[in-house]
């Protein structure tokens, strides 16, 4: 019956997917088949093997069958792993005994120990085991130590070269090229290589705070006093000098086995200063890169000479003039005097490092766990960033303002340090590692005069930040703020959110933006007329021209945005025969938009009164957008107005903004800039509507449902008054994918029912548009009234419905109609569904009485459907509305991710609500994020939500209103972890529904999970990828097609009868017309509702072959539907009562078995589908017997 | 083994389904609502056959006396009133079992032997299925308020009989005592007792529990202070425990690796 694998019943791992390989090999001799290649087939596989096992639990049986040895070698391996049920956590037993015995002093002092110093024992384990990971271990430093030596030893061996001139660089051999663009390449001054006066490990290294996966060992190598000359420290004749000799030792290491590879780099990304990389051969290679870095003996440069204000480069040697001896001041070089600082500083930083962090363990620690935080958010890499050194010196400067003490936790000095930096702001109050009142020392001042941001090491001369700018500095004290409110906000899995979730560029920011190339970046340094900086950073225009372009933009995106930082130039390598990269080899600059929501809904820029002075600059910086008018007030402004009608448009203004300024101002023509921020638009865009993503007409819906509302409390003539109308339905949430437009049917197109005023579908036409009725629940007022039986009350609320239906026709004219649960109201071309609710009804319902003569209260699957559908769906609802109200980008969020779902076929398994918590979670529980502006960026955190979240282990936690607390939210994780195995896979906790899960109650299934989990771990990079393409995305909808070769039977359906066909991801060129009018005709009669035949097609399936096969289909214009069949009901089974459904009886060893009728099954699915379906594909093989 | 009777929608269709048929037969003892002798039992009845069909069907074998779809076989016997068409519309069907009433008993054994295939749209009796379908379905669907409004009225007169009859009878008995003396005691009495719901018996036991916790002295006793921070500890150990066993988890998936 099955193929060979379907036969072996394999441990199903089904939430372990997001590795890519196979998460634990099952015991020997079950498996046997290669994984298939590809990813498709992969899921294919995943989904079958799946399949095979209804139930999650059943992973135990994979021991079935197999040989006792392999049983014990997993029970053995399950014993080390030490989780027991398979990844799933258990509810803690102790006995007694265990947990009253008396406590050690030890124990007493570690349960204190963690109380002060961690907040709590959860974190200091993890703190500690990340620690682990990160850390060094013995061994590593033992091959590290050698290589090292190694190292030395080949370094003192490199041989002499006689004196030349510095421009005559003939001595150097073929195979090496000097690490540094010299421009202009005249220098005076002599150069010949000696051995290094002195070889010295530099750095974290040294100080046990280096942190995996990349170990760097910085060593300094001494240059000799004789080959240096005076004043080499002007016009770069020392880095000229020291690019030489290290080409020179490049050349000679390169020669030597020892070395797997020799390459240049830039310190820190200034390309001013290479340094070469180490790294040792064969499989070490990966182990270490030893990083060498020339620099001058003591005392060689006079530190008054590197002032900040002072100039060593000289504009008639740069400019290649002679002096033109007007007297003009040369202008300071801040920069380049700290790069020369920086090079004398190396041994004293690793001495005051060492002096501080010592032997203070948790100092260390913490210097760690702040480079790991670094590190995920993408700050310490480049040029300019924030790198581990300078917090290690942030760290350093805190111990001796004691504000952090050596006693302290790692967990601590994380956490006084974020504080600090949250706290301060180096770009007003710079600090400094300083503390002598030496006179001659330069002022505070002076540097914040020269550098955005000041930190003064303990010479007072260098500043440590030199390189950084405001954005990424700004950038840092956002991150800290958050860091510190997610701390203090005391979640559960802070450290999960702290330390271990990556922030990539794309999924920080609402937008992005790319400038490319980067050459256009040398003529805005001239339109800004930068030249003394372009001198100072030896002409490095992408450096010179970001910060002016970062605060041009800040200025003018003003309160739209609340952060704006840029990517850093990264650090490239490069082969030592190779030309150092130029600076636009980075080839694009990307900036990062975080927005401001309440910013975003203005379309005016409100300058100066058109007779103020400063009207003059505001006309000056919008150049000619802006423009005089007059306001309602009289007064008469300068202003700017950007053209956007709708929300999405309006969120878009800051592209206008950016394109404006710096074409305007830095000579960026908009060909260079690629905005990155509505391109996802499209898919949540209506047909006609390409200017709104539905905000608005989705609140025009809400605005009339707000009407039908205040209609229904002032109705007259019920028995009892209206008391509440609730909505409940997807559009009253703003999360309906596509909204619903008025309906204005052209009679002509239906059958009329004239006695009942309603049209009717005809069969010689194509499928009417479809219209869904929106939901809502009419509470009345109490009343004792009522009957006390289920059935009465049906017939009493269904007398309400009817006179709800006479009495709004009667009193304001509206077309309605009546049915025993619910009565249909057109009102402006909206349909409303309207549902009397009885407060107690679910009560009745549960009313069970005992023997005894008790009546107690039991769930029924009515009482809980009924209470699902009138109380927990309008609570719901109306919180959606609100949480819209307070986050503009949720509706767009919400409708992305539920497409998205949809549009992999995947909609019928997960409910409409839990779809909408799930993107709520990522407004409600943003961190590390701040809440997403954008529908792009969260879309993409849904699907990182999506893949990354452990179902298994965690409900998701969704704190509607903040109403949870802290302890509520302890108290809710621990019932869950005891009532795991009745908990459906998916478990989504708000605070109206603690402990069952309604939305998930029915799905999705672990399979169709794992398969969700499967498809957003494989979208989010790809779409990730095409978004910060500066060349430009591609086909945005890729992710957006469902991969359609796993399913075993396609079936095609007929466009003509698929009323939303337009609505497909690839929307079809044409359609069919659906009666439609285009302007609103005189109507009174019911538009057909809710007729959508591709869903009845698929309930009648779903009912006939539920028990053999799945059924998946998008709901937004799908034309086919996929169908996967069961494994487990493929099995030849005994001739049952309650089996024969759609099987047949064949003969398997003469015994007679039931099989599947999969010849009779395949035609009826065209006969069911008679009309809408147009063929039927059977793709596999595998039923056959 | 029952007796299989090939069965297709039309002449078109290549293969067939199965009716399995057999007698009604029903255990000693039980009662069923098919007399067993006349009845014939069918099972996997295809979705789109309808009551309709299968009497066309089976006529050739005798006249049929009633036919019944039904989602399970039904095994007790269930009240037979003629469900409401408003307030319990016909699900959509799947796979069915029939009950097929003969009026004669030599009809079943006639229809065991039935040969096939049985077609169940012909062109003489179409059965529409698919869009048609859909429509005719869409089409019914669409309610007469008047009639509604004459059932509801209908079923709550009667209603409101069969109560006040109830009512009228519990008044009756009210404070007369029964053979063994005992009198029933109901809210309607002249001293009204709580209603007997287990809600009502857990509120009074926790306001029991409530009265009884507000007099206990805490931490009075030196003993007592010992066993707080007993328990402190050992909520800190369970706490540990649980945090452990977290953690060897995430070491297990690999969580601790920020790269």
């Amino acid at each position: 019956m099955r193929t060979e694998r379907g036969l072996n019943s394999s441990s199903l791992k089904w939430l372990m997917a997001r590795k890519r390989r196979r998460p634990c090999l099952p015991p020997l001799g079950s498996y046997s088949p290669l994984p298939p290649t590809g990813m498709r087939s992969w899921n294919h596989h995943y989904m079958q093997e799946a399949l095979k096992s209804p139930k999650c639990q059943v992973m135990e049986s994979a021991l079935e069958g197999t040989g006792k040895e392999g049983k014990k070698e997993s029970l053995k391996k399950r014993k080390m792993a030490g989780s027991p049920g398979e990844g799933l956590l258990q509810p803690v037993k102790l006995s007694r005994a265990e947990l009253y015995k008396e406590p050690t002093n030890e124990e007493l002092s570690r349960l204190r120990e963690t109380e002060s110093l961690f907040h709590s024992s959860l974190l200091r384990l993890q703190v500690e085991e990340l620690l682990k990971e990160v850390r060094l271990s013995e061994k590593k430093k033992e091959r590290i130590d050698a290589f090292l030596r190694e190292v030395n030893q080949r370094i003192m061996r490199v041989p002499s070269t006689p004196e030349t001139e510095l421009t005559n660089q003939a001595w150097l051999p073929d195979g090496v090229q000097v690490p540094i663009h010299q421009v202009p390449y005249t220098v005076k001054g002599r150069f010949h290589f000696l051995p290094p006066a002195q070889v010295t490990v530099v750095g974290s290294y040294l100080l046990g705070t280096c942190i995996r996966p990349d170990i760097n060992v910085d060593v300094a190598l001494t240059i000799p006093r004789e080959i240096l000359q005076d004043k080499d420290g002007l016009n770069q004749r020392y880095f000229r000098k020291r690019a030489l000799y290290l080409a020179h030792v490049a050349h000679h290491l390169a020669k030597d086995p020892l070395f797997g590879s020799v390459r240049f780099s830039y310190t820190n990304g200034c390309h001013l200063k290479p340094s070469l990389l180490l790294r040792p051969h064969g499989k070490d290679e990966r182990l270490v890169t030893v990083r060498l870095h020339p620099c001058p003996p003591p005392d060689f440069f006079r530190p008054c000479r590197l002032l900040p204000s002072k100039s060593n480069v000289r504009s008639a040697w740069y400019q290649g003039q002679s002096p033109s001896g007007d007297g003009s001041p040369e202008p300071p070089t801040p920069h380049y005097n700290t790069w020369l600082l920086q090079d004398t500083a190396l041994e004293s930083h690793v001495q005051l490092l060492s002096a501080v962090l010592g032997s203070a363990s948790g100092l260390k620690d913490g210097v760690a766990l702040l480079k790991v935080w670094l590190r995920q958010r993408e700050l310490d890499k480049g040029l300019g960033g924030f790198s581990g050194f300078l917090v290690s010196m942030v760290v350093a400067f805190l111990v001796s303002t004691r504000k952090i003490h050596t006693t302290m936790s790692g967990y601590q000095v994380l956490r006084s340090t974020l504080q600090f930096l949250a706290s301060t702001d180096l770009t007003v109050n710079g600090i400094s590692l300083c503390f002598s009142s030496d006179p001659s020392l330069p002022a505070l001042a002076d540097f914040h005069q020269a550098f955005p941001v000041v930190f003064l090491d303990s010479s007072g001369r260098l500043n440590l930040c030199a390189d950084i700018t405001t954005s990424t500095y700004h950038q840092v004290q956002h991150e800290a703020r958050l860091s510190m409110a997610l701390l203090d906000s005391k979640a559960d899995d802070g450290f999960q959110l702290l330390l271990m979730t990556p922030k990539p560029m794309i999924r920080a920011f609402d937008h992005i933006v790319h400038l490319r190339p980067l050459s256009r970046l040398q003529a805005a340094c001239h339109r800004l007329k930068l030249w003394p900086e372009l001198q100072d950073l030896g002409g490095d225009y992408v450096s010179a021209a970001l910060g002016p372009l970062t605060t041009l933009l800040e200025q003018g995106l003003g309160s739209r945005v609340q952060l704006l930082a840029h990517s850093r130039p990264p650090v490239s390598e490069w082969d030592i025969s190779q030309e150092p990269p130029k600076h636009r080899d980075p080839g694009v600059l990307t900036l990062g938009l975080l927005l401001r929501p309440e910013g975003l809904t203005s379309v005016l820029e409100l300058g100066p009164e058109a007779d103020q002075p400063e009207a003059a600059d505001f006309r000056q910086f919008w150049g000619s957008r802006s423009e005089l008018r007059r306001f309602q007030d009289g007064a008469i402004r300068e202003a700017v107005v950007w053209e956007a009608a709708s929300m999405a448009q309006k969120r878009l203004i800051p592209h206008q903004v950016v394109t404006h300024l710096l074409a305007l101002h830095a000579d960026i023509p908009d060909t260079c800039v690629h905005y990155t921020g509505g391109l996802l638009d499209a898919l949540i865009q209506g047909l006609k509507e390409t200017s709104s993503t539905g905000e608005e007409a989705l609140a025009a819906a809400v605005r009339c449902y707000d009407d039908l509302s205040r209609l229904l409390w002032g109705l007259d003539g019920l028995p009892l008054t209206v008391s509440a109308v609730q909505g409940a339905h997807p559009v009253l949430r703003y999360t309906e994918v596509f909204p619903p437009t008025p309906v204005r049917p052209a009679h002509s197109f239906y059958e009329q029912l004239r006695e009942r005023a309603s049209l009717l579908p005809r069969p010689d036409k194509p499928c009417p548009a479809y219209v869904e009725p929106m939901t809502v629940v009419c509470h009345l007022e109490g009343s004792g009234q009522w009957p006390q039986d289920a059935e009465a009350i049906r017939r009493v609320r269904a007398a309400f419905q009817l006179r709800l239906a006479e009495l709004l026709t009667q009193q304001h004219g509206l077309p309605c109609r009546a049915t025993a649960t619910h009565t249909d109201v057109l009102k402006d071309g909206f349909v409303f569904r309207i549902r009397v609710a009885y407060q107690r009804e679910p009560q009745i319902l549960k009313e069970t009485r005992s023997p005894a003569g008790m009546i107690s209260l039991r769930d029924t699957p009515a009482s809980l459907r009924l209470e699902r559908d009138t109380r927990q769906l309008p609570l719901l609802t109306s919180a959606l509305h609100g949480l819209q109200q307070q986050h503009p980008a949720f509706s767009g969020v919400a409708r992305l991710a539920k497409r998205w779902v949809r549009a992999q076929l995947l909609g019928g398994e997960l409910t409409d609500e839990s779809l909408d918590l799930v993107a709520a979670a990522l407004f409600l529980h943003p961190e590390p994020f701040s809440p997403p502006s954008s529908p792009q960026v969260g879309f993409l955190r849904f699907l990182f939500l999506i893949s990354t979240f452990d179902w298994k282990n965690n409900p998701l936690i969704v704190n509607l209103n903040n109403e949870l607390t802290v302890e509520e939210q302890v108290e809710i994780r621990s019932v869950f972890l005891a009532t795991r195995a009745k908990l459906p896979v998916m478990v989504i906790v708000t605070p109206q529904d603690r402990k069952s899960s309604v939305w998930t109650q029915d799905g999705p299934s672990p399979q169709i999970l794992h398969q969700l989990v499967i498809l957003a771990a494989e979208a989010l990079p790809v779409l990730e990828k095409q978004l910060m393409d500066p060349r430009g995305p591609g086909d945005i909808r890729t992710v957006f097609r469902p991969p359609l070769d796993m399913y075993d039977v396609l079936i095609r359906l007929a466009p003509r009868h698929i009323p939303r066909h337009r609505q497909a991801v690839d929307s079809p060129a044409a359609s069919f017309c659906r009666g439609l009018l285009s302007e609103p005709g005189p109507s009174s009669l019911m538009p057909v509702l809710g007729y959508d035949p591709p869903q009845l097609y698929l309930a009648q399936l779903r009912e006939a072959f539920g028990h053999l096969a799945l059924f998946f289909y998008d709901q937004h214009g799908g034309e086919v539907i996929g169908v996967l069949w069961k494994p487990t009901s493929f099995q030849p089974q005994p001739f049952k009562v309650s089996n024969t459904k759609g099987r047949i009886v064949v003969s398997q060893g003469g015994e007679p078995v039931m099989v599947p009728n999969v010849e009779a099954i395949l035609e009826d699915f065209a006969i069911l589908g008679e009309g809408l379906v147009q063929a039927v594909e059977a793709r596999s093989e595998r039923w056959t017997v | 083994a029952p007796e299989a009777i090939p069965i297709k929608f039309s002449e078109k269709q290549q293969s067939s389904h199965y009716l399995y048929v057999r007698e009604h037969k029903v255990r000693e003892g039980t009662k069923s609502p098919w007399p067993p002798k006349r009845t014939l039992f069918v099972l996997n009845v295809p979705p789109y056959c309808t009551e309709e069909c299968l009497l066309r069907l089976l006529s050739p074998c005798g006249p049929v006396q009633s036919v019944e779809l039904q989602e399970k076989p039904e095994l007790a016997e269930s009240p037979k009133e003629p469900p409401s068409k408003f307030f319990h519309p016909k699900p959509v069907p799947g796979f069915q079992v029939a009950y097929v009433l003969f009026q004669k008993p030599g009809s079943v054994s006639a229809a065991l032997a039935l040969k096939g295939p049985l077609l169940v749209s012909t062109e003489s009796h179409p059965v529409r299925s698919g869009v048609l379908k859909w429509i005719r379905d869409y089409t019914d669907s669409v309610p007469d308020p008047e009639a509604l409004r004459v059932e509801v009225d209908a079923f709550m007169e009667t209603y409101d009989r069969k109560i006040a009859e109830e009512e009228a009878k519990a008044k009756e008995e009210e404070g007369v005592p029964d053979e063994e003396d005992w009198v029933k005691v109901t809210r309607r009495g002249r001293r009204p007792v709580l209603p007997r719901t287990e809600a009502a018996s857990l509120r009074v036991l926790e306001r029991e529990r409530r009265k009884r916790a507000r007099k206990e002295l805490l931490n009075f006793y030196a003993w007592q202070h010992r066993e707080t921070k007993m328990e402190h500890i050992a909520q800190l150990r369970k706490k540990f425990e649980e945090d452990k066993q977290r953690i060897e988890l995430m070491r297990a998936q690999r969580k601790f690796r920020p790269y």
